[in-house]
Order: structure tokens, then C-alpha cells, then sequence
């Protein structure tokens, strides 16, 4: 089943009651704030009935960096190194969207070989992601070993970001203008043997995770997306697909090099906590497919990086633009104003995490076990910092 | 000259003859700063004169067998007058000049004694007037050629 | 619940006998990649102290601090960056924008010690064990965050330039010159170099906002003849530029040419708005060259009243006389002059001092005295036959053609000599159509002229032979044509150290025939308009005078500036000299006032 895109956005899901929680039966429960990766450093304000969630509210704001506002503050060059921390564990969306935008608006044209390496980065970190993500959800419902291999293989991807970028974590690599280096020597040797591993780490996964009974069990109908809510709540990314909804930028508005690599989107139809790991699963086999499509077909000379005004009294073009792209969460994007100075007028962030981490989270939080609430909230894949930007 | 001593002596003589001349010169010299620059010409004589004193008490050694640079400056330039209005350019071509006439009056010397040891003085002298020449054009090449 | 889904979690122990992911002493098993962004290196020798590190870290994790060692060097402004690891993000900017490629990274990523403070520190300087790591960030070949490369200038094509007087460089356009005035970093280290101290950066900044009248207020605070001086400085400024140490400097001669350029002369008095007083005191000028020029520019702001005697005709000096007009066209010169004239300067042409007026009656008649006049007697090469009627010399060829004299030079011409002025007679000969060789004694890379007048006189077709050393000039058959002896040189590197020195190698000598030898080896004063008895008491040393810190001589009164009391000889330093000595004067008739 899949659907078309063309839901009325309404908002008319019924109210819950209100709880008289003088009546003794209510108790309150804080989950999180915790730890700043996987979901953490938000808290969820849980109500119980017995062990069952009757009301759920997301607090946010342990992570506020006000991020938005210190790039008013920062030139263009200066905030190339900020933005990457808006979503510690994927920043090189942020950068490849921050380097789109600061491109659109100054008429920059990115040279071919940069483009592939952007690709290239992006999967890479699509991959790396997933790897924790997948740890997270399984360490959720309390099986620790395989967030053991998972991070460790995560590692060995952030090795290739380490030797690719100069840095493991905060990459700053995709700078406006391009990127900042071609590939190093015997580079693409070592990633093609970390990609047959990885590979093969994935097969053992789903042997022992996805084809765990317990974990079945647990996550199978845990936090139904139903179809009517993909729009109203705008809900994207492997959350909306796993509902049966193939959209995806990559497919649909292809930026990058994406037009010219072979896949196709990943779907599912049970829209549980399962099936959008199971989605997961199946694209993180799909960000290995694609990374080796990029070894195979990036330039290995000519520019990467575009000529350049002086970066260091650089004054884009007034203007405003919105760009996006697919990140492991659905759509990610960037809406820039320039007034033409040397400052960014005004940057705005799109996360998903903002509505999956608060109203669909709670809206699917009602009626769950208090025992499966961390798994239902690694479900939806959410990072705190891209909602407090 | 049949010794060493008196080779050594007859230099001796020269250079300090040399320094008179600067020094009487300066006296004379009419154009503004040139005869700060003549009194200095002739220290550096007193200094050549220094150098074969102490090669005469055996403090210091000729160097017969060293290779001297030869610029070849003073060789292709005309002979100025020692007026008092001369110039700086003139008194470092006239200065050029006189070592080159005593560097060459050791080296006829030298071809013409039988006797090796002093021949190997007077090469050895030859050499120290080549040095001094040497010294006197290094400093026509910058401030006189400077533009050349 | 199938009995495989029961089964399959077992699988787990087939990794049980794996070797482990996790590495027993990590910073020594695990160096960082070869390209790891870890602790910086400097090379402390090598940087500049431009401080662009400083401008872009975000986080200002860098202060630029003295450091002893490298205060006072020529092109470096004695600036080191400090790091500042509590602040530092590691983002490697500061690597990327160093204009010298002496920052870098280091992939050493553990650093352990009791002392904070230690954290704090000045990379390069203060000793580090990754120093001399080989590997780390280095930025990429290929990889700018400015533009390395100049905007090209629009030149007239050598073929159509020789065939007349017209200026060669066109100009930049407005967008040419934003693009260019872009490639500033705005490190200051020109302003030091400059003799002048002009406010480059400012000024350039004042292009890429477009507001040049802005620019010509701030030109006009070190240099009163920018028109001039944006066509042919010597712009020592943009040897030190260090956007130039891998890329090419920023064009600053070219901007400030802009920038005058861009203003209309009738504008001046409005936009410099500058104001003159009336101190009751009086300076004579002798000489209207740069020096007396600007020297009468700053008198005047200053309220003294100015009386400028110059022999010419015109003012100007070298750069009406000798400087040709392709270069620095007349109406140019003239923009700069008309405007210091016009804030009430008393101009006497045709006025040589020490025969139409004595030295000596200006120094009583008047408070001050402040002499620039230059140098005007050409050096001669003291080689037999120099005083054949066709050897001419560079600066009276030069001064002929300025006066719309012809200065008879025939079709086959050897100019001897290295220098500008060489550089010019040659380039003028060409343009009165003759076939122009220079004969120099050393090589190209030794010649004292400005590198672009070089190859622009190759380009011309000019025929440089270097390595060239006369010997002796002969009759040559006809009596309108002359014979040069000449040799070739070998350089030998003199063992006291300096610059290679030609010798002559007199097995290969050449011998040629022209229609005349034009010598332009140099030049020096004419110091003959003060008596024997003035001479003394002006400290002078190789007929130039030698000036104390305001430009003052031991002869009360007296000032002196220009080419006949500085060692370089050019018109940026002339004009600090003018600038200088009427803040000295000012000083002398104004006691109190400081
Ligand atoms: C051919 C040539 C090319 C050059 N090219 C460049 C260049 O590209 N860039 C650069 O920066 N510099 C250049 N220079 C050097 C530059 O012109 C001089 O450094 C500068 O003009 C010196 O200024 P000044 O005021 O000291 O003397 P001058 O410009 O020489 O002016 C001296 C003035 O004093 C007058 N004068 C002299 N004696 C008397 C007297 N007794 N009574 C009255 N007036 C007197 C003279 O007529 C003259 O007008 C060049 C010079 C020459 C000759
Ligand atoms: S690495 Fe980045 S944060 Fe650190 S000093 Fe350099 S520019 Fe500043």
C-alpha cells in the first residue's frame, strides 16, 4: 500500500480527556533528561495509570545553544564551523545544507569532483549514523551486545571520516565552495574492506536482533503511525515509509550526485517500532550500495572546491532560500535570509526531530507499557539538538 | 732585497707611504663628507701595515698558496687626478689602482728571484695586495655600480 | 514464536571468539590519520605574524603576541599566534587562511599535563613534542580561501605601445578593483613597510565599499601625490604582502591609482576639505620635486606660509624630467601638483638657487629652509673613449623627450645599465623607433629595476644581454656611430658572502658598432649651490646629506629630504621626507606646541 501525497493536512485527532490527577490514580514520571546522544538530553513528563501512559509531554530546552542566533553573529566562513553541531551525530547534513544555501545565494557552481565527494561523505555518515541508531534501539528494549558491535563499526566508519576530513566526530569538510580535500592515498582500498565488514556485521544484526524473538515481540506494534497522520503531523523520512509513503529526496527532488546512483526506496506497511528499524536496516544496506557506487564513479582529480571571494570579508548577495536534503531522519533543511553584509540576517533549521520527538511522540506514547516508552522513543530517531537550534 | 726582513720592510714602507698619501689628501680634499672617507682609506692602509709587521715578528703568516677573487674592475678604467675636489668614485678607483700596481710589482718580483724562499714572500705579498684590491673593488661593485 | 526466532540471539557467540574492537593503549597503538586535525605547529620562521589566523578563529582561540625574535624583521609584524586550547574547536580554519603555510596541524591528539596554563601557548615558539611531526592537516594543493591570484591589469599590447607615448596600464575598472581589493587580508604589515605608512588596508577597504572619496581623504593624510604614486611606486609594500608568498600580492599600487581614478580633480577641495591657517611664519622650498612637493603640502596644512624656488620650468622633479609619460602621463602629475599648489603655494619656476638667488640670502630671509633636489649629474663609467660625442646619458635622452626635444639618438642604440632609468631610456628609444639593446653587467634577477618594467621592455623588444661589462668605448668607422668593447661575465659567489659579483672573463670579448651608447649606470648631486663654507657645516657623506631624525642638519634652519638624503633613492620615500621634515620645521617654529 502506498499513499499519495495528497492528504488533507487536518488536525482533528480527538483530545484526550483531562486527568483529575487528585483522584490517586495517576502517578508522574520524569524519563530523561540523560544522555546527549541517541534521544537524550530531552525529557519526556509521563502520566501512569498503573504501568500504562495516559499522558505524555515532551520538555525540551537542556541543550539550548541558540544556535541560530550565534550565526547572526559569525560570518559565513566562521559559521561553516557551527553548524556541524546542530546534530552531533549527522553534522555533515548540516554542513552539505549550510554550504547549499551560502551557494544558491552567491551563485557558486560546485565542481563535479566535490559533488561526488559530498555524496560520498553524506552516505558515509548516513552509515555511521545508522550503526548508532541501530545499537540505540536494540540497547532500548535491553540487549546490549550489539550496540557493542554496532558502535565499534561505527568507529571504523568514523576511521574513514578521520582520514577523509581530519576529524571523527565534527567533520567540517563540505565547505561552501566545495570540499576541502580530494581523497587520501589507499583511501578507497580501506573503505571498500570497511563496507564488506560492515556488510557482513549487518547479517549477523538481523539474525540476532531483528530475528530475536524477544525483540519481536516488544516492538512489533509498538507505536502504530497510522496513514492519517503522515501529513498533519508531517511526518517524514523512514518514519513515513515504514507507513508505506516513498518519499524521499534523494528520489524525488535528487540534489548532489543522487540522479545518477542506482536505488530504490525503501518501504514497509506495519508502521510499528519494527518495521521502521526493519526500514532502517534495509537502508543502511542501502548507504553501503551507494557509497560504493561513489568509490566507483568520483573524479579522482580536477578542482574541489570552486574559486572563491576572500572568505574573510565575504558578503553573500541579498536574498533568501530554503534547501534541503534527506537525512537519515527524513527531510533536513536550511532556510537562509542575506540581507548583503558580511552577517547572516537570519538562519532557520528544519529538523524532523521537532514534530517526531514531540507531538507524534506524544501522541503514540498514550497507551504504551512505561517499559517500552524508551524503545518507542529510539523508534522515531530523534536528535534534541536539531530541535533547540 | 735579498732577505726576508728587507722585503718585509720595503712593504712595510709602502703601505705606510700609501697612508700618507690618504691622509695628506684628506687634508686637501674640497668636496663635503670626502675627507672622512680618505682618513679612513688610509687607516685601512695602517691596517695592511699592521698585517706585515706581525708577519715580520712571526705572529701572522703569509698565504701564498690562497686563491684571491680578481674582479677586474680597476683593470679596464681610466686614470683620474688626485685633485682636491675628487670624487668618492675617483678616490676608490685611485685606491683600486694603487693596489693593483703593487700586487703586480710583487708578481714580477717574484718571477724574478732564484731564491724559492723569498719568491714564495713576494708571492705572499702579492696575495695580500690582491686582497687589498679585492676589498677596494667589492666596494666600487656596490656603491659605484650599484645601478649596474 | 517459531522455534528460529528462539534460536537465532545464540548466534552472537560467533563473535565470541573474534579479537577484540577495543585497543589496549590507544594514543600509542592508534596515531591520528595522516591529515588528523590535532595541535598546531608554526613554523615560527617561516610566518609572517599577518594575524589572518587570528581574524577568522571564530572562537578567538588566537591572540597575536610579540615575540622577541622576530620584532623588527622586514615584512613580518614580530606577531606570533597564541593558542588557546580551552577556546580552540579544532576546525583548522586558521591552517587553511595562513598566507605563509606555516600553520598547520599536527595528528598528535592526546596532551596530558598537571599545568593548565599550559594549554595557552605559542605554537612554534614555546617547544611542543609534536612540532616536528611529519604528519597532520596541512591545507589541500588546490584549496583557497582568497583568491591567490591578481586581477590581471589591461595593458596596451607591446606592439601598439611602442609606437607612442600613450600610457601602457589602462586602469582597473570598478569591478576589477573590487574583485582585487577583495585579496586583502588586512594585516597592516605594508603600512609598516611603506616609507610613507600609508593606511593600505583602509584605503583598499574603501574600494570594496566604493566609497573613494574616503580613500582619498586617507591617501592624502601620508601621501599628497597618489596619482602619482598609484602609476609608479615602487610599492615595497607589495614585496612584503603576504597574500604574495604563494599566490601574487595584492595590486595596492593598481588600487591606489584606482582610487585617484575615480575622482574628479574639481572635487578635491570639497572632499579634503583641507584647512590652512596662518602662522606668520615663513619656509622656502628648494626644489619642487616629490620631496619639496609634499614637504610644501603638509607646511601649508600646518599654516606656514610656502615659497618654492625650482629651476625647471615645471614642477616635479624626476618624475616631469625623467619619468616618461607612457608611464606617468603629465595631466596626471599635474592633478597631484595643481591641487598642493592651489592651497596657496608660492611657486617660483625658472629660479635656480645659487645663481638667480643665493643659498645663503634664504636662509636669511626666511624661518626655514627645506632642500630636495634630488640627484641630477649622471654617474659616468670612467672607461676609455666615455666621452665620444655619442654616448649620451639616460637621464639627458629622458629630460629631452619630457621637453619635446629630440634628442638625436639614431636607429641602433645600446643603452648600459639596470636600473629604472634604464629600463626608461631603453623603453623611450624604442618608442623613437630605434633597435634597443641593454647591456648589463650582472643577471636579470640582480637588475635594480622593477621587474614588471623589465618585461615590459622585453616585451617591447628590447634585447637585454646580461652579464655584459664595458670595457672601452672606440671610434667606430663612420663618425656618427660609436664602438663598444665589451665582455662577458661569469658571477662568482664571493666568499665574504653577499650577492654574486660579475668578473670579466676577458677570453670572450664582443665588440659592436651604434648609432649611440646611452649610459644610465646612476646618478648622483649637484650639491654646487651651497658654498665650500655651508657644505661643511651640513653633515654630508658620499655626496648625500645625512639628516637627523626630523629630517634636520646641524645648520640650524636648515631641512633636507629627496633623493640627495635618503639611501633609496625613489618617490614614496622623497615624500615621506617632505612629510617628515614639515612636521620637524613645524616642531622648530613651534616649539610650544609640543
Ligand atoms: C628615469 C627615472 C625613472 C624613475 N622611476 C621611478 C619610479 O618608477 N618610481 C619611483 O618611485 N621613483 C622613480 N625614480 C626616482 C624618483 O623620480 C626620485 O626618487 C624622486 O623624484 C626624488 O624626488 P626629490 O624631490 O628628491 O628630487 P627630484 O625629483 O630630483 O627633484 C629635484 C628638483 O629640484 C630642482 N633643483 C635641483 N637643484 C636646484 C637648485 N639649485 N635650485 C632650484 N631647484 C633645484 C630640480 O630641478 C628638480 O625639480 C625615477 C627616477 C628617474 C631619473
Ligand atoms: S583550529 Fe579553529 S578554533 Fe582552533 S585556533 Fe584554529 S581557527 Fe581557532
Amino acid at each position: 500500500m502506498t499513499h499519495s501525497t495528497g492528504h488533507s493536512a487536518s488536525l482533528d485527532f480527538p483530545q484526550p480527556e483531562p486527568l483529575d490527577l487528585s483522584s490517586g490514580k495517576y502517578v508522574k514520571l520524569w524519563q530523561g533528561p540523560q544522555h546527549p546522544g541517541i534521544t537524550g538530553n530531552m525529557s519526556l513528563e509521563l502520566t501512569l495509570c498503573g504501568d500504562e501512559i495516559v499522558e505524555c509531554k515532551t520538555h525540551v530546552g537542556y541543550l539550548h545553544r541558540a544556535f541560530e542566533k550565534l550565526m547572526e553573529r559569525r560570518t559565513y566562513i566562521q559559521n561553516f564551523t557551527v553548524v556541524c553541531r546542530i546534530a552531533v551525530p549527522e553534522p555533515t547534513f548540516n554542513e552539505y545544507l549550510y554550504a547549499q544555501a551560502i551557494e544558491e545565494l552567491s551563485g557558486i557552481e560546485v565542481p563535479e569532483r566535490a559533488v561526488w565527494l559530498r555524496t560520498l561523505n553524506l552516505e558515509l555518515m548516513r552509515l555511521a549514523s545508522f550503526l548508532m541508531w541501530i545499537g540505540g534501539l536494540s540497547g532500548a528494549f535491553g540487549q546490549y551486545t550489539v550496540p557493542n558491535w554496532t558502535l565499534a563499526h561505527r568507529d571504523y566508519v568514523l576511521d574513514l571520516f578521520e582520514e577523509m576530513t581530519g576529524a571523527r566526530i565534527y567533520h567540517m569538510y563540505i565547505v561552501p565552495g566545495g570540499v576541502r580535500a580530494g581523497l587520501p592515498d589507499g583511501f578507497e582500498q580501506r573503505a571498500r574492506e570497511i563496507m564488506d565488514s560492515t556488510e557482513k556485521l549487518l547479517v549477523q544484526i538481523e539474525r540476532v536482533m531483528f530475528n530475536n524473538t524477544v525483540f519481536k515481540t516488544r516492538s512489533k506494534g509498538l507505536g502504530i503511525i497510522t496513514p492519517d497522520m503522515i501529513d498533519p503531523y508531517g511526518i517524514v523520512g523512514p518514519n513515513a515509509r515504514a507507513c508505506g509513503f516513498a518519499r524521499d529526496l534523494r528520489k524525488d527532488e535528487p540534489y548532489l550526485a543522487y540522479d545518477q546512483l542506482d536505488f530504490d526506496v525503501v518501504t514497509d506497511n506495519d508502521s510499528d517500532a519494527y518495521s521502521r528499524a526493519y526500514c532502517r536496516l534495509q537502508e543502511t544496506r542501502q548507504s553501503i550500495s551507494l557509497i560504493r557506487q561513489c568509490l566507483d564513479n568520483a573524479p579522482t582529480d580536477g578542482p574541489f572546491q570552486a574559486d572563491m571571494p576572500n572568505v574573510l570579508h565575504w558578503k553573500v548577495p541579498a536574498g533568501e532560500t530554503y534547501v534541503k536534503a534527506e537525512c537519515t531522519r527524513g527531510e533536513y533543511g536550511y532556510y537562509i535570509v542575506s540581507d548583503g553584509s558580511e552577517y547572516i540576517r537570519r538562519v532557520h533549521v528544519r529538523g524532523p526531530s521537532y514534530t517526531h520527538a514531540i507531538a507524534v511522540m506524544e501522541r503514540l506514547a498514550v497507551g504504551t507499557n512505561i517499559a517500552d516508552i524508551a524503545g518507542l522513543m529510539v523508534s522515531l530517531h530523534t536528535y534534541p539538538p536539531e530541535i533547540e537550534r | 732585497m735579498n732577505t726576508v726582513d728587507e722585503v718585509l720592510d720595503y712593504a712595510i714602507d709602502q703601505e705606510q707611504q700609501a697612508a700618507d698619501f690618504y691622509a695628506n689628501l684628506a687634508e686637501r680634499a674640497e668636496k663635503a663628507g670626502m675627507k672622512k672617507i680618505l682618513l679612513e682609506f688610509a687607516e685601512e692602509e695602517i691596517r695592511h701595515k699592521e698585517r706585515l709587521l706581525a708577519v715580520k715578528t712571526g705572529e701572522h703568516e703569509l698565504s701564498p698558496e690562497e686563491e684571491v677573487l680578481d674582479l677586474k674592475i680597476s683593470d679596464y678604467l681610466v686614470e683620474v687626478d688626485e685633485s682636491p675636489d675628487i670624487s668618492y668614485q675617483d678616490a676608490l678607483i685611485v685606491a683600486m689602482k694603487r693596489e693593483r700596481a703593487a700586487y703586480e710589482l710583487y708578481s714580477d718580483m717574484a718571477e724574478k728571484v732564484p731564491e724559492s724562499n723569498l719568491r714564495q714572500v713576494f708571492v705572499g705579498l702579492a696575495k695580500e695586495e690582491a686582497k687589498h684590491k679585492l676589498f677596494f673593488e667589492s666596494e666600487y661593485d656596490e656603491r659605484v655600480l650599484m645601478d649596474n | 514464536m517459531n522455534l528460529k526466532d528462539l534460536l537465532s540471539p545464540f548466534f552472537v557467540w560467533q563473535r565470541a571468539f573474534e579479537k577484540p574492537f577495543t585497543s589496549m593503549r590507544p594514543t600509542i597503538d592508534r596515531p591520528g590519520a595522516p591529515a588528523y586535525r590535532g595541535f598546531h605547529i608554526n613554523i615560527a620562521e617561516t610566518c609572517v605574524g599577518c594575524g589572518s589566523c587570528h581574524t577568522i578563529c571564530q572562537n578567538h582561540a588566537i591572540d597575536m603576541v610579540p615575540v622577541a625574535e622576530f620584532e623588527g624583521r622586514p615584512g613580518d609584524s614580530g606577531l606570533r599566534p597564541r593558542f588557546d586550547y580551552g577556546r580552540c574547536c579544532w576546525c583548522g580554519l586558521c591552517v587553511d587562511i595562513c598566507t605563509a603555510a606555516s600553520l598547520r596541524m599536527s595528528n598528535e591528539y592526546a596532551w596530558f599535563t598537571e599545568d593548565p596554563t599550559e594549554f595557552h601557548f605559542t605554537a612554534g615558539v614555546e617547544d611542543k613534542p609534536w612540532q616536528n611531526n611529519e604528519h597532520g592537516y596541512r591545507r589541500a594543493e588546490g584549496y583557497h580561501l582568497y583568491p591567490p591570484k591578481r586581477i590581471e591589469m589591461d595593458m596596451l599590447p607591446p606592439d601598439e605601445s611602442v609606437q607612442s607615448f600613450e600610457e601602457v596600464a589602462k586602469g582597473y575598472s570598478i569591478e576589477q578593483a573590487k574583485k582585487e581589493a577583495d585579496r586583502c587580508v588586512e594585516c597592516g604589515i605594508c603600512v609598516a613597510t611603506c616609507p610613507a605608512h600609508m593606511d593600505v588596508p583602509d584605503y583598499i577597504h574603501s574600494i570594496r565599499d566604493g566609497d573613494y572619496e574616503k580613500g582619498l581623504q586617507l591617501m592624502y593624510r601620508t601621501n599628497p601625490v597618489p596619482a602619482t604614486c598609484g602609476r609608479i611606486c615602487t610599492r615595497r609594500c607589495e614585496s612584503v604582502c603576504p597574500v604574495g608568498i604563494l599566490g601574487e600580492p595584492v595590486a595596492i599600487r593598481w588600487l591606489k591609482r584606482f582610487i585617484v581614478d575615480q575622482v574628479d580633480a574639481k572635487d578635491y577641495k570639497r572632499i579634503l576639505n583641507d584647512q590652512v591657517g596662518n602662522s606668520g611664519k615663513n619656509v622656502a622650498i628648494i626644489g619642487a620635486g616629490p620631496g619639496g612637493l609634499s614637504a610644501a603640502y603638509y607646511l601649508r596644512k600646518k599654516g606656514h606660509a610656502v615659497t618654492v624656488f625650482e629651476a625647471e620650468k615645471a614642477a616635479g622633479g624626476m618624475l616631469r624630467y625623467g619619468v616618461p609619460s607612457y608611464r606617468l602621463p603629465d595631466d596626471e602629475l599635474d592633478k597631484d601638483i595643481e591641487y598642493i599648489v592651489s592651497l596657496g603655494v608660492d611657486m617660483n619656476y625658472n629660479t635656480r638657487v645659487g645663481k638667480d638667488i643665493s643659498f645663503e640670502l634664504l636662509l636669511q630671509d626666511y624661518d626655514a629652509v627645506f632642500l630636495s633636489t634630488g640627484l641630477s649629474v649622471p654617474s659616468s663609467m670612467r672607461i676609455q673613449g666615455e666621452d665620444h660625442l655619442r654616448v649620451l646619458s639616460g637621464l639627458q635622452i629622458l629630460a629631452d623627450v619630457a621637453s619635446g626635444r629630440d634628442p638625436g639618438i639614431g636607429s641602433k642604440v645600446a643603452v648600459i645599465g639596470g636600473g629604472n632609468v634604464a629600463m626608461d631610456a631603453a623603453r623611450v628609444s624604442r618608442r623613437l623607433g630605434a633597435d634597443v639593446t641593454i647591456l648589463y653587467r650582472r643577471r636579470i634577477a640582480d637588475m635594480p629595476a622593477d621587474i614588471e618594467e623589465i618585461h615590459e621592455s622585453q616585451e617591447e623588444g628590447c634585447t637585454i644581454v646580461p652579464q655584459a661589462i664595458p670595457v672601452e668605448i672606440v671610434n667606430a668607422t663612420q663618425p656618427d656611430q660609436v664602438t663598444i668593447k665589451w665582455g662577458e661575465a661569469e658571477m662568482v659567489q664571493d666568499p665574504k658572502g653577499g650577492r654574486p659579483r660579475p668578473v670579466l672573463q676577458e677570453d670572450r670579448m664582443h665588440e659592436e658598432t651604434y648609432d649611440c651608447i646611452v649610459s644610465a649606470i646612476g646618478q648622483g648631486s649637484n650639491l654646487d649651490f651651497l658654498t665650500k663654507e655651508t657644505q661643511e657645516q651640513l653633515t654630508i657623506e658620499w655626496g648625500k646629506f645625512t639628516p637627523g631624525e626630523y629630517q634636520h642638519t646641524p645648520l640650524q634652519k636648515v631641512f633636507v629630504g629627496g633623493d640627495v638624503a635618503n639611501r633609496v633613492a625613489d618617490a614614496i620615500s622623497a615624500i615621506e621626507d617632505g612629510h617628515h621634515a614639515a612636521r620637524g620645521i613645524d616642531r622648530f617654529l613651534n616649539p610650544d606646541a609640543y
